[in-house]
């Protein structure tokens, strides 16, 4: 063996190692992955180039406190109470979220979600929208917002309903939400299971919201 | 051979050579322990030994001041190497020093490639939750999700490196192309409205108008999380289709979406994931305590193994001490969250074996040497 042999096939083993990492763009096929749990945000608009403005999400919330580190604001300040029905499992609340109960259903059991952002969060149409996107089912036009939800009076406290039971089996998901504007905020009940779980449990589910108080 | 060849030959085989490198690797593991206050353990591996040089910053400039761990390892490993060819001679009698040369070539060799191809990523699994991902703990990726098939997501996985170096990415699988308008490893984002001097954002679509991003420093804390964000312009056929501000998915987990072209995408910048052919459902996971204290005795998963040819899955206790290895990954019990969440911890290291077997060859070496001298030295005694 020439004596600079072995030289050369060390440098170009360092450089082979050098050139080793995860720097290469991948592509794969997944199944579907479930989105996480937000209701602050709503999908984007498609992006426009001609009018960009346009393509901000309707749900950009207009004014909110200082939120620190993260991008998320959930709403501060007074918070509403509720009650915690029987057999329903209260669960730790988290950042995103200031109340969650695991409901039981005989079709599988249903997640209740209580979670608040500042301003109006898009408003009424966006949100029952973004639901509606969140089950497959098709949105509504602004006009026929009024005939889609239901207003529920309660302790001083005007919330908006919908109730989205798609067509199809008692397994087919299914959300009964509900919205109300209180202390600069919005608060969102979102009653997500099977459709038989969750029709199962409405009216426990419109019982809770008569219970949910203002401090 | 020309003089200047002799000239490096007989640097190379020198034992001065030796000397001056272990010296200097004294001086860097010095210097580094040192700076470890600063960086923390990983920036400190980082700065000094997985790299060929060591920079300081001098005002805005970083400078190169002292040869980093690769190149000090890859000159003591030359040394070593042509001082086995040019000075010592293959022979019974060396049979030990040889051993132990090799062995110590094996683990100079082995540190080298470990330190470049190994991974290691993070697990999370709460009971009854099946995944075929590992995610890595500092790399992040932008995940550019096509949504349109109702039943399979295609992913194009955008290391962030790439964004790092504003390369712009065409990938077939993307009616557009991706172009970094800029990425910050580490920022403080905030709701825009709440910063009313923040200067103008360059992102014009999805939620980027709504926020403020703030680089901050890198936090090389051992335990510091730094959390990136990234505009990106997307350009299709027709001309730019928005540039969009990407949070990292701990601050901003649900995705942005847009549809283009008929399809639908998802944007969402996430740790950087690694998919293997088989997948883990964590059965229970147990954490025992001493009994009337919150001192840990014993973390343990119980996992299902569910293999890629779909044969039958097999349950796996890991616990410490007791990982699982299964296609060239190691699962190790690293952490847990709350008491139905696990963390393991997931390394890909295909020299893992190489330190075992240096050492082993390190060993017999000097045994060996030692008996032959041992030999000679009763050899001589009884002679005399």
């Amino acid at each position: 063996m020439s004596p600079r042999n072995p030289l050369l096939a060390l440098a170009a083993f360092s450089l082979l190692l050098a050139g080793c990492g995860d720097e290469k763009v991948t592509s794969y096929r997944v199944p579907k992955e479930k989105d996480p749990e937000m209701p602050g945000m709503p999908a984007a608009g498609a992006p426009d180039a001609a009018a960009p403005e346009a393509a901000a999400p309707a749900g950009a919330p207009p004014a909110g406190p200082s939120m620190a580190d993260t991008a998320v604001p959930t709403a501060e300040g007074a918070a509403l109470t509720w009650p915690s029905p029987a057999g329903w499992v209260p669960k730790a609340a988290t950042a995103m979220r200031k109340g969650t109960f695991a409901v039981p259903g005989d079709a599988g059991d249903c997640d209740l979600s209580i979670t608040a952002f500042p301003g109006d969060v898009g408003g009424e149409l966006a949100n029952v929208n973004r639901w509606r996107s969140q089950i497959g089912m098709t949105p509504l036009r602004p006009d026929q917002l009024d005939a889609g939800v239901t207003p529920l009076q309660a302790n001083g406290l005007t919330f908006t309903l919908a109730e989205l039971l798609p067509s199809g089996d008692a397994k087919v998901k299914s959300i009964i939400g509900a919205m109300v504007p209180f202390g600069g905020g919005t608060w969102f009940f979102k009653l997500t299971g099977p459709k038989a779980s969750v029709q199962a449990n409405r009216d426990a589910f419109l019982a809770f919201l008569r219970g949910v108080k203002a401090p | 051979m020309p003089e200047a060849l002799k000239l490096i030959r007989s640097i190379l085989v020198s034992l001065r050579l030796t000397v001056l490198l272990l010296a200097m690797s004294i001086i860097l593991v010095f210097w580094a322990t040192l700076d470890q206050v600063h960086l923390g353990v990983w920036g400190v591996q980082q700065k000094f030994f997985h790299a060929f040089v060591v920079t300081v910053r001098v005002g805005e400039l970083q400078v190169p001041a002292y040869p980093g761990g690769y190149t000090i390892g890859l000159l003591l490993l030359a040394n070593l190497l042509c001082a086995h060819i040019y000075r010592l001679k293959l022979t019974w009698r060396k049979l030990g020093i040889w051993l132990t040369h090799a062995g110590l070539i094996l683990l100079l060799v082995g540190e080298l490639v470990s330190g470049l191809v190994q991974r290691d990523y993070m697990m999370r699994l709460e009971e009854g939750e099946t995944k075929n991902y590992a995610e890595s703990n500092r790399q992040y990726e932008l995940a550019v999700i096509d949504t349109t098939d109702p039943k399979f997501d295609q992913v194009v996985a955008i290391p962030t490196s790439l964004l790092a170096r504003g390369q712009v990415v065409q990938d077939p699988k993307l009616p557009f192309r991706v172009v970094p308008k800029g990425y910050f490893p580490n920022t403080d984002v905030q709701m825009r409205s709440s910063v009313p001097n923040a200067p103008p954002s360059p992102a014009n679509a999805g939620m980027g108008p709504m926020l403020a991003i703030t680089p901050l420093e890198v936090n090389y804390a051992e335990d510091a999380h730094n959390l990136p964000a990234a505009y990106v312009e997307l350009v299709g056929p027709e001309g730019s289709l928005g540039t969009y501000a990407l949070v990292d998915a701990t601050r901003l987990p649900n995705p942005q979406k847009f549809d283009f072209a008929g399809r639908s995408f998802k944007l969402l910048l996430r740790p950087a994931r690694r998919y293997q052919p088989f997948s883990l459902t964590l059965e229970k996971f147990s954490h025992d305590i001493y009994p009337g204290t919150d001192i840990p005795k014993n973390f343990s998963s119980k996992v299902l193994l569910n293999p890629p040819d779909g044969g039958a899955s097999r349950e796996i206790l890991i616990f410490m001490n007791n990982p699982l290895r299964y296609a060239g990954l190691t699962y190790y019990q690293a952490s847990y969250d709350g008491e139905h969440t696990t963390i393991l911890q997931v390394v890909r290291n295909p020299s893992w074996l190489v330190p075992y077997l240096s050492c082993g060859a390190i060993t017999l070496g000097l045994v060996i040497q030692f008996l032959i001298h041992l030999a000679g030295f009763a050899r001589r005694r009884r002679a005399a």
